[in-house]
């Protein structure tokens, strides 16, 4: 997931690989560095999703320009490359980042390859269920600590309910200042309603 | 029923002491009904080099023709025979280029190399390569030659020995094989001579 | 066609592919390829990367080699486990490393983990998973010890221990329970071997003996058959046939013209 903040944008992931049922990685890192102060969050097929985001931070790399690309700019390059492959892949990106343009800004590009430009957004496997937990926390111009716990207890839900999340959580936080990264285990996470123990 | 079982086919190979040996069932059939009793499934690559191939008829005519010309070619183009070892690439390369439309041929490469030391190789029909110590199998009687060279099979066994040895194998093993068989033929690979031998066998 | 001398120029060929529908379609059932049935494992120690690998490889469920290789070459300071259908593994490896050497000769430096696995993965991408191979690539770079695994449709990852290969669940809970950091050689090197039984034992595809390979600054060991737990028991008697026992229609005998003294190596 991603969402903005005032100063810039704040992206969180789990850290679980699946094949079938086994966890094939259990700290990956979803959040793939496209630009200095551009990331994007990876979901479905592993090998479509690493291609594509493989091959935008290439254009990115080599294309020159006065100044950094903007977040638009690799968003559009993702639309680009999952729409006219739709029938081939299996990827829903979400793109994020800081540019003076725009401030932070997210693009979301699920599965059919279009594009939306959202204030914050969630994908995978696990957004469905925290999409109530979301739009009923979500506020405008929250601060960056505000908006790091926001994203730490979705990202939490999302994994405690759904099977194929879990690890993990992997957050970056994007500003003008450039990119900072944390990592909290999965015993130093937010503690929710587990069920009740029951004495049979 | 498998393409590869559609004609039938036993070939085996074996290491010696500073010899090796392959031999191959004479059976051509369509299905279960014998169709000739003479079909070459051994084919000479260098004086000291066989190549025995077990699987679809038409592939194995085909392929021999195709190793012939690449055996050829190497030898204009190097100026010296191709070695054992060298083939087996040749083969399994040439079966790779084939991986999603295969021929269904599963090759067994005997031969003794410049140095006169044995070289054995198997390959399944995308050109997998297996280069053991002992022996190798191919064919529809694959699974009771296996069982045959497990037990018969010992180290260094001489010429002659390993004659016995081979033959006993193909023969024991065919006839719990209703698709191979109808005489076998055997080659002998030593430093100074190759010893081929054609087998009497059942006839059923 | 092209022409019958002409060099192939590589790629695969699909001139069969219309044919062998055509078989198929007749009933005659596709042969299976040899897979490699195999417990894989990579892990990182203090200074350097251990790879390990059972050695059977399986024709279904007849084991085609008892003590096969499953460990290639890829450069000097890097090797490469695979699993999945032999062949892939082997010819892919194959492929890769001649292009690494290739681009050795052109830029005069080391190969680095990371080039060979773009590769690699770049290639298996392409097929979409039809080249079925799962690998595991260590080696020690510039940038000192990696390892990496790469899935057959073209995903990797970097882990400081993996496993693949139908046993890799096996030798992963080994794995799980006994790593840690900054492991010592001669620890790291009995965790593998442990990892890999665990493999042999518990997963029917896997089995015979255990390959170590270690890779360190400068330094590659290679361990073939460091643990064999399965030897075979000694015949209790020969079952050689006498001489003679077969009866032989015919013989050809080709003699060859033996020289004395080296003949001049052309090879």
């Amino acid at each position: 997931m991603a969402v903005e903040y005032q100063g810039g944008v704040v992206i969180g992931a789990d850290s679980r690989t699946t094949l079938g049922a086994y966890v094939a990685n259990r700290v990956t890192d979803k959040l793939t560095p496209l630009h200095d102060k551009i990331y994007c969050c990876r979901s479905g097929s592993a090998a479509d999703t690493q291609f594509i985001a493989e091959l935008v931070r290439y254009y990115l790399q080599i294309v020159q320009h006065n100044e950094p690309p903007s977040v638009q700019t690799a968003a559009a390059l993702f639309h680009e490359l999952c729409y006219q492959n739709k029938d081939h892949l299996l990827a829903g990106i979400i793109c994020a980042g800081w540019d003076k343009h725009n401030g932070g800004t997210i693009y979301t590009i699920p599965l059919g390859g279009s594009i939306h430009r959202q204030p914050f957004t969630i994908g995978g496997s696990g957004s469905s269920f925290i999409y109530g937990y979301c739009d009923a926390n979500y506020r405008k111009n929250m601060t960056q600590e505000e908006t790091v716990e926001f994203v730490k207890n979705a990202v939490t839900l999302a994994m405690s309910r759904d099977g194929s999340s879990g690890g993990c959580v992997r957050i970056a936080i994007i500003n003008e200042d450039g990119v900072k990264k944390h990592f909290f285990p999965g015993n130093q996470l937010p503690v929710f309603y587990e069920g009740e123990d029951t004495v049979s | 029923m498998s393409i590869l079982e559609y004609n039938g086919a036993a070939i085996v190979a074996m290491m010696g002491k500073n010899c090796v040996a392959i031999a191959a069932d004479k059976r051509l059939g369509v299905q279960l009904m014998t169709v000739s009793t003479n079909f070459q499934k051994i084919f000479p690559a260098t004086e000291k080099c066989y190549i025995g191939l077990a699987g679809l008829a038409t592939d194995v005519q085909t392929l021999t023709e195709r190793f012939r010309l690449k055996i050829n070619m190497y030898k204009l183009r190097e100026e010296r025979e191709i070695e054992p070892r060298t083939l087996s690439h040749l083969v399994s390369t040439t079966l790779y280029e084939k991986r999603f439309s295969p021929y269904f041929v599963e090759p067994v490469i005997a031969g003794l190399d410049k140095n006169n030391q044995p070289f054995i190789c198997g390959m399944d029909l995308i050109g997998c390569r297996d280069v053991p110590r002992d022996f190798v199998v191919s064919g529809t009687a694959s699974e009771s030659l296996l069982g045959m060279c497990e037990s018969l099979w010992e180290p260094d066994l001489e010429p002659e020995d390993l004659f016995e040895t081979i033959s006993q194998t193909v023969l024991n093993a065919v006839d719990r094989d209703c698709l191979s068989g109808w005489g076998a033929v055997v080659h002998v690979i030593t430093p100074e001579r190759v010893i081929t031998r054609n087998l009497k066998a059942r006839m059923d | 066609m092209r022409a019958k001398a002409e060099i192939p120029k590589g790629g695969f060929n699909f001139d069969n592919y219309r044919r062998n529908v055509f078989l198929e379609k007749q009933g005659l059932g596709l042969p299976k390829a040899i897979k490699t049935g195999t417990t894989i494992i990579g892990i990182h120690f203090k200074d350097g990367i251990i790879l390990g690998a059972d050695t059977r490889s399986t024709n279904d469920t007849i084991v085609a080699n008892k003590n096969c290789k499953k460990i290639h070459y890829l450069a000097p300071n890097m090797y490469c486990a695979g699993a999945g259908t032999a062949a892939d593994t082997e010819q892919s490896n194959a492929l890769i490393s001649s292009q690494l050497e290739l681009h050795r000769l052109a830029t005069g430096r080391q190969s680095r983990v990371i080039t060979a696995v773009a590769m690699l993965k770049q290639m298996l991408f392409r097929y979409q998973g039809h080249v079925s191979a799962a690998l595991i690539i260590g080696g020690y770079d510039i940038s000192g010890p990696s390892l990496y695994n790469v899935h057959p449709h073209g995903s990797s990852d970097k882990l400081p221990f993996v496993a693949m290969g139908s046993g890799s669940l096996a030798a992963m809970a080994i794995l799980e329970s006994r790593w840690t950091k900054d492991l010592e050689r001669d620890d790291a090197i009995e965790l593998a071997k442990d990892a890999i039984e665990a493999g042999i034992f518990n997963d029917l595809g896997s089995g015979s003996n255990v390959d170590i390979n270690i890779i360190e600054k400068d330094k590659v060991e290679i361990l073939k058959n460091y643990a064999k737990p399965n030897e075979r028991a000694v015949k209790e008697q020969s079952y050689k046939y006498k001489r003679g026992a077969t009866a032989y229609l015919k013989e050809y005998v080709r003699e060859f013209i033996v020289t004395e003294g080296d003949a001049m190596d052309i090879s």
